[in-house]
């Protein structure tokens, strides 16, 4: 292959692979604008992933198996929210705590349903045969101009969606308030707390949507399929500088830095472990990067 | 008035605990009940299975062992409002270093290969820990995350070496090659596995406690911890308590996996370390990060593990139960409103 080619298809395979990024950080910003932190994103996706595909196996249905594996990981925001919030549990701690009954959970039922604790594939099981690759037969709304899955587009629409909803209704602007300041907000008669709560939840939605799109694309289940990307969208949140636009370019580098580690891993033979560990390190070093950004802009002014 | 007053607090977070600890047993049960075909025997193993030998018992208060450690360096970086979710990668690196450090001098004395093999683990975690620290000092990267990030990142590389230059190709394990025996550490509780390193635990545990309450720098550690602002108005050099907690939360860490390669594995497995450092995160919460208490709260952590693993083993449910059990705690150990009105604290955010 050329070396355009090369970049070409990285890219073209980049803006597949964003996807959870773009849809986690998405919903990560609405609880992020409304003043919490949401560790929980990589559990949330987690779950969504899981049940996704474990119900798309069991009806047959994918376009059940992912609303499921949407009302699912919006199950576990709703705990998540209410543990948080009612019960006035720290959220950062609430959040390690989805993360870790999101694996845990997922391994218990996986074993219990299918007595396998390791990957499980659904075109090979005993259940109906889930016929995961018509994902790409779905008539796709620009099929032939990109080529990616209906989900992928689907995602775009929700950022696009975002931007009307975080800048231009009403929810939006109280959603805001809430994260500049939850008492003013309060003394307008409104419950921040509710702003918050729906925060969590259309969190929950996203990282469900994100978490199917990993496992359905797969038609497979990996115990900690979601490996990291919810904090990594965590941080795209941050890079993006809590905009949907910028948590859109901050979401395509991770994308390119995946698809790139996946390119290097087949053509210049690195081993897999530093493969694994490379989104990583380019993550804390476009942290690292934008931290001394702000703080330099900071000092200059 | 005063000591009224405390009497009431520790009342307070005493019943908040109960509750928390009374709804995750509630949990497992529940768990047992609808996933086991026989949860009488299933609940008997869970619960009591850790006390019926002498093997279990040890082994259980020996799993207790990382994590007091773990708790630890968790409560100096919580004491001084510093987060650190870098303990897996912390831990697991360190149980490397003191395992490449070993085979590196295969004919070494005990004692002192020993220590420079622990001592080169303390100082793996401290720089992992230490340099989200010093990101945060410099520029204000969020300690929180990049902790989390690095620790991720090193994981990884540790597989590699464990799994590719440093497997021994003898065992059937992804494991690296053993050290040689005058490092393991001494028994006390034959046949199982419990040995020395649960005294350095509990002398870990009173040193930690000394350096928080009884020394200056733990004072000033504290203070920032209670309120940064007041600190620096004060006079403490505050952006040196954000490396400083972390270095030794890094450090403790490190030493978490290093004791564990010399008392318990004796090689470095593939993921031996996994849950060790999330689990010191709920281990120091449920403390209230006091080191005394870590001690006690790493030795109910450890029976939850023990009582599923003896579970798996007699039974038929899976060892996971344990990570939901332990994620109901994490849920509700700092829930306020179950710890009564007068507690105010908060851990940060």
């Amino acid at each position: 292959m050329k070396p355009w080619e090369v970049v070409l298809s990285l890219v073209h395979n980049a803006v597949g692979i964003m996807t959870p990024f773009l849809l986690a950080a998405t919903g990560g910003l609405y609880t992020e604008l409304a003043g919490m932190l949401n560790i929980a994103l990589e559990g949330l996706m987690l779950v969504g992933a899981f049940f996704a595909v474990v119900f798309a196996g069991l009806t047959g249905s994918l376009a059940l198996g992912v609303a499921l594996g949407i009302a699912s990981s919006m199950l576990a925001a709703l705990l998540f929210g209410l543990v948080t919030l009612k019960l006035k549990a720290n959220v950062f701690i609430a959040g390690l705590a989805t993360n870790l009954l999101a694996s845990g959970l997922t391994v218990v039922l996986a074993f219990q349903l299918f007595k396998n604790k390791g990957v499980v594939r659904f075109e090979l099981g005993s259940l109906p045969v889930l016929s995961v690759p018509a994902l790409q037969g779905i008539p796709l709304l620009g099929g032939l101009l990109l080529g990616h899955n209906l989900l992928v587009y689907v995602s775009w629409a929700i950022v696009l969606a975002s931007v009307v909803v975080i800048y231009r209704t009403p929810f939006g602007l109280r959603l805001r308030g809430t994260g500049l300041n939850a008492p003013t907000v309060a003394s307008l008669g409104l419950r921040p707390q509710a702003y918050q709560l729906a925060g969590i939840l259309i969190s929950g939605f996203t990282c469900g949507l994100a978490g199917a799109w990993m496992t359905l694309n797969l038609a497979a289940f990996v115990p900690n399929i979601t490996s990291g990307r919810g904090w990594i969208a965590l941080v795209a949140i941050y890079l993006g500088n809590k905009t949907p636009v910028g948590i859109v370019v901050a979401s395509f580098v991770f994308g390119l830095s995946e698809a790139f580690s996946n390119y290097a891993q087949g053509a210049l033979k690195v081993p897999a472990d530093f493969i694994l560990a490379f989104p990583y390190f380019i993550t804390v070093l476009a942290m690292i990067l934008y931290s001394m950004w702000r703080h330099y802009r900071a000092r200059v002014r | 008035m005063k000591r009224w007053s405390r009497w009431r607090e520790l009342l307070a977070g005493t019943a908040g605990l109960s509750v928390t600890l009374g709804l995750s047993f509630l949990i497992a049960v529940a768990l047992i009940l609808l996933l086991s075909k026989q949860p009488l025997a299933t609940i008997r193993w869970f619960f009591i299975g850790p006390f019926t030998n002498k093997y279990y018992l040890g082994n259980m208060l020996n799993t207790a062992v990382p994590l007091v450690f773990t708790g630890l360096g968790i409560a100096v970086a919580f004491k001084s409002s510093v987060f650190n979710l870098g303990g897996e990668g912390q831990v697991y690196s360190g149980a490397l270093v003191t395992t490449v450090i070993c085979l590196a001098l295969p004919a070494a004395n005990g004692y002192g290969g020993g220590l420079a093999s622990l001592a080169g683990a303390m100082a793996c975690g401290a720089v992992l820990a230490g340099l989200s620290g010093l990101l945060k000092m410099k520029w204000g990267t969020d300690e929180l995350i990049s902790t989390f990030l690095i620790s991720s990142a090193v994981g990884f590389i540790v597989n590699y070496f464990i799994t590719g230059p440093l497997d021994d190709p003898a065992n059937n394990l992804l494991a690296s090659y053993a050290i040689a025996p005058q490092y393991f550490l001494a028994g006390i509780f034959p046949p199982s596995r419990l040995n020395v390193s649960a005294g350095f635990a509990v002398l870990a545990a009173a040193a930690v406690f000394f350096l928080l309450n009884y020394t200056h720098t733990g004072y000033e550690m504290r203070m920032c911890g209670l309120n940064r602002e007041f600190s620096r108005y004060g006079g403490i050099n505050v952006s040196a308590y954000v490396v400083l907690p972390l270095v030794l939360s890094g450090a403790l860490h490190g030493l978490a996996g290093g004791l564990a390669v010399l008392g318990t594995q004796h090689m470095a497995v593939k993921d031996f370390s996994f849950g060790m450092g999330w689990n010191g995160i709920a281990v120091s919460l449920i403390a209230k990060n006091n080191p005394l208490a870590v001690v006690p709260a790493a030795v109910f952590f450890a029976w939850l593990e023990a009582g599923a693993k003896a579970a798996m083993l007699h039974s038929d449910v899976t060892f996971e139960i344990a990570a939901i059990v332990q994620s109901v705690i994490f849920y509700l150990v700092t829930a306020q409103a179950l710890y009564g009105a007068l507690r105010r604290r908060k851990v940060r955010l």
